[in-house]
């Protein structure tokens, strides 16, 4: 009885999440650096004004703790192809330099902090190869090389 | 005379492959030594590496899509980072088969009634996944995850049945 209830507001919560914010996000990558952005780096836990003023506290963590791990599972399971693909929608939807991104994420790579608490060891890696490759794609691409069209 | 060249060029080729394997495996090892600490630490709360991601760490599509672009750098960088995941996976399931071999082992130990049969079972299937993982450890530096697919995929159905079976024991005990 206790569970069904609480379960309903976390529902709510993620439904609206996703109705007002995630969906005018144009990938999935920029979905999860969003949803990363909204964890805390020192206690890892989740917190979002508005969904917090609409819904419960707790309801609200919890909605973005399970956006979070389900957007990441979709980006993780990509292919290399398409990866790519969500790399560049993002870097053109940054209103940065893509060049300038693709440096800074090379040397610093950002994108670890994206990996949510508890995920599968092998997932995380995965993921993060994944986009190291994909952006040494984007930079060879980016070079200029008369030898390519 | 035949008999110690035959001798010779066998283990000079026994050197070469192992020249060959050590070189290809050292960089992935270096990266598999920073998470087996983390995956020995996290053994109990570990959750399984779905089908799909295993699918997709041993399959060929994204070689041949790196493949496109006709970089050596690429195609070297994508294959030292492939191996050094799916390296890690076979890690990771060889500690989940300790891991289901060990609950198992308490199992049979609280259990008065046990079955030969099963328990034989269970261990065939123990020692056939370990000789898999040493298999795929081996080999995944050698000719490349790709070419290890149903292997990969034929090891992590053993593996989630020896869970299942191990499950299974358990609450009937």
């Amino acid at each position: 009885m206790s569970a069904s209830v609480k379960l309903v507001p976390v529902q709510d919560a993620y439904d609206d999440l996703l109705r007002r914010t995630l969906s005018k996000i144009p990938c999935n990558l920029g979905r999860l650096i969003y949803l990363a952005s909204t964890r805390d780096y020192n206690s890892g836990a989740y917190h979002h004004e508005g969904l917090a003023a609409r819904f419960h506290e707790d309801a609200a963590r919890k909605a973005l703790e399970v956006a979070h791990r389900q957007v990441f599972h979709l980006v993780a399971a990509i292919s290399l192809e398409d990866l790519v693909s969500e790399l560049d929608v993002y870097l053109k939807s940054s209103h940065e330099s893509p060049e300038e991104v693709v440096r800074t994420w090379q040397k610093l790579e950002p994108y670890r902090i994206a990996v949510p608490t508890e995920v599968n060891p092998t997932i995380a890696r995965l993921f993060i190869s994944n986009l190291r490759l994909a952006l040494a794609i984007l930079r060879f691409r980016q070079e200029p090389n008369p030898s390519r069209p | 005379m035949t008999g110690a060249y035959g001798a010779l060029f066998v283990g000079a080729l026994l050197l070469f492959l192992i020249l060959v394997w050590l070189r290809a495996n050292l960089a992935q090892r270096d990266d598999l030594s920073n998470h087996q600490a983390l995956l020995s630490h996290e053994c109990e709360n570990l959750e399984a590496c779905p089908q799909e991601f295993v699918s997709r760490i041993f399959e060929a599509e994204d070689l041949k899509f790196i493949s496109r672009f006709e970089s050596p750098h690429l195609q070297n960088f994508f294959r030292r980072e492939r191996n050094a995941v799916a390296l890690l996976w076979v890690q990771e399931t060889t500690t989940a088969i300790r891991g289901i071999m060990h609950q198992h082992l308490e199992t049979s130990r609280r259990s008065k009634d046990l079955h030969v049969a099963t328990e034989a079972k269970i261990f065939a299937q123990y020692a056939q996944l370990r000789f898999l993982c040493g298999i795929l450890f081996v080999s995944i530096g050698l000719v490349g995850p790709q070419k290890l697919r149903g292997v990969a995929l034929y090891a992590q159905e053993l593996t989630q049945q020896l869970g299942h079976a191990q499950l299974e024991l358990d609450s009937a005990q």
